[in-house]
């Protein structure tokens, strides 16, 4: 499958999707964002307009498509489309997570691991972009963005690894090492 | 003064703004109902309420001075708008086959209008004028119906969008060069002015391209201040452009260039978008009340004859640069039907015609350019939304 891309000078972008056989997809994306689907049946053939979308409504068809619609968090929408090397994760906080009663800022979370908390989630109350001075208590379910290995380190310094676990020497903390 | 248009008098400050938007977009609408671009309306608004016609009959007018300055904004904006599609990178990479397009399209358009101008008893600097009028197509017109067609997703939409992005860059240079030669003098006295303006332009497109990136992070970050911190950029250099004799409308495109180069872009796109369309509307019904139908009509023999050469040139034309980027004849037919339009950029130049000391000029090139502008973007329109049509009639259907 071969993907074309043109620039559309005053208009925005076009991208060309080879589809089976001589079949085209062709996307336009305006610069006001919104997105018009064309289908072309072969390379001689005018383009067929299929639909149009909005931007906002255009990222969440795509995220669909994609696999990766979901939406445990009641914001608006998902608006970031994540590259191959960044995710957001959700996790519960333990009782005996070093982060349990904390501050964002005195867990000293993004320094740490490099991931960042977008938000917190406090029984019916989510709290999105939430300031570093907030607190975090057990229970709570966090948002957290930043490359699979700092979301890794997150996970492996706030959530598996509980106070005073005995697991020490061999296991080398951060990212790099693990081969999945 | 006429006698007669005293009667019912002139309006004035908000009203005469405010009648001559409404005219020029209620023209429009009526206008739209039957598939004419807009562009071309809005001057027939502006002729409706301009001094030749209402006032001809005694009714309430508006003087062009009226709303000069805003006019003025409008045709900063559209240049600037130019200049922010405009991109040096995209032109360099698609040199190869756009510059032998773009070659075609201006020695095959500019010639059949100076003989026109020649042909036409206009001397030398009038068939210089007919020449970019003639030459130019318009932006507007023609990618607003590449959108309604559907045509945007075809291969024709990238030597069409190519080819006026290299108008773009000609009608820069020309704008800057006939500015100089309007105001007219003798060469020697004029050589000193010419020195100043080209000596501003080329001071402008530097800093476009090096000062710009530079300077881009203090037009703000709020919506509000990049609007109106923009705007009091583009306002302040083409207004200078204007005191030292340069054009108003390429110091625009220069600053739109060095905005376009910048992260800004798409949001200063958006966010301008509204202000150009409102202040070109207020151009283009200025150039109306500028125009006396009956001049118009007294050169509608010129604007035919130009029509009959010019609409077929750009064909061929588009056709060779649909040929160029590699498209069947079928779809180089449509690339040149889809460049036939000529609008905002022709009546630029009239307007710039308008302010020539010789009163030939002055007089009959305006009258020309509204009635060509007229003829071409309906008869354009229509080329391309009969294309199948025509296709038919000259034998080149594939597929």
């Amino acid at each position: 499958m071969t993907v074309y891309e043109s620039d559309l000078p005053g208009v925005g972008k076009k991208h060309e999707i080879e589809l089976d056989g001589d079949e085209r997809l062709v996307v336009v994306t305006h610069n006001t964002g919104k997105r018009e689907v064309f289908r072309r049946v072969d390379e001689a053939s005018d383009a067929e307009k299929l639909f149009e979308l909005s931007d906002g409504l255009a990222r969440t068809v795509g995220t669909v498509l994609e696999g990766a619609y979901f939406q445990p968090v009641a914001t608006e929408n998902i608006d970031t489309v994540l590259g191959d090397d960044a995710l957001i994760e959700w996790y519960e906080v333990p009782e005996n997570s070093e982060l349990a009663g904390e501050t964002i800022e005195a867990a000293d979370v993004r320094r740490r691991t490099g991931a960042s908390i977008i938000a917190v989630e406090h029984g019916d109350e989510v709290t999105p972009n939430p300031d570093p001075g907030a607190g975090v208590r057990a229970g709570d379910t966090v948002v957290v963005i930043g490359s699979r290995s700092e979301v890794d380190s997150f996970q492996a310094t706030f959530i598996d690894s509980g106070g005073g676990n005995g697991v020490d020497g061999d296991v080398v903390d951060g990212s790099g090492d693990g081969g999945n | 003064m006429a006698a007669g248009s005293t009667a019912a008098g002139e309006l004035h400050g908000l009203l005469a703004l405010g009648v001559l938007i409404a005219a020029a977009t209620l023209v429009a609408a009526a206008g739209r109902r039957v598939g004419i671009p807009t562009v071309p309306l809005y001057v027939l608004g502006g002729v409706l309420v301009g001094p030749h016609v209402a006032g001809a009959v005694g009714l309430p007018s508006i003087a062009p001075a009226e709303v000069l300055t805003l006019a003025e904004v409008g045709v900063v904006l559209l240049l600037f708008f130019l200049g922010l599609e405009f991109s040096i990178d995209r032109l360099i990479a698609a040199r190869k086959k756009l510059s032998t397009a773009a070659a075609v399209d201006l020695f095959v358009n500019f010639p059949v209008g100076v003989v026109l101008g020649l042909l036409f008893g206009l001397g030398p600097l009038g068939a210089f004028l007919v020449g970019g009028i003639v030459y130019i197509s318009s932006s507007a017109v023609i990618t607003k119906s590449l959108v309604d067609l559907g045509w945007i997703a075809d291969p024709e939409a990238e030597p069409v969008l190519g080819v006026l992005v290299a108008e773009d860059l000609v009608i820069a240079v020309y704008l800057a060069l006939a500015v100089a030669l309007v105001a007219g003098g003798s060469p020697v006295d004029a050589l000193p002015r010419i020195a100043v303006a080209l000596g501003f332009l080329i001071a402008l497109a530097l800093a476009a391209q090096f000062l710009a990136p530079w300077l881009a992070p203090y037009l703000g970050t709020s919506d509000e201040d990049l609007v109106v911190r923009t705007l009091a950029v583009a306002l302040v250099i083409s207004g200078l452009a204007l005191s030292v004799g340069a054009s108003e409308a390429v110091a625009g495109f220069f600053v739109g260039v060095g905005v376009g180069a910048t992260p800004l872009h798409d949001r200063v796109a958006d966010r301008i978008a509204p202000l150009r369309d409102a202040f070109a509307v207020v151009f283009f019904a200025w150039v109306g009340l500028n125009t006396d139908p009956v001049a118009v009509a007294g050169v509608a023999a010129f604007v035919l004859v130009a029509a009959a050469l010019s609409g077929p040139a750009k064909v061929v034309s588009g056709g060779i640069a649909g040929r160029l980027y590699g498209l069947s004849p079928r779809r180089s037919l449509r690339t040149g039907l889809a460049l036939v339009p000529r609008g905002e950029f022709s009546l630029i130049i009239a307007a710039l015609a308008a302010t020539s000391p010789d009163p030939t000029i002055a007089r009959l090139i305006p009258a020309f350019a509204v009635g060509y502008v007229l003829v071409m973007s309906f008869a354009g329109t229509l080329a391309m939304s009969e294309a199948d049509r025509i296709e038919r009639l000259v034998g080149v259907t594939d597929g």
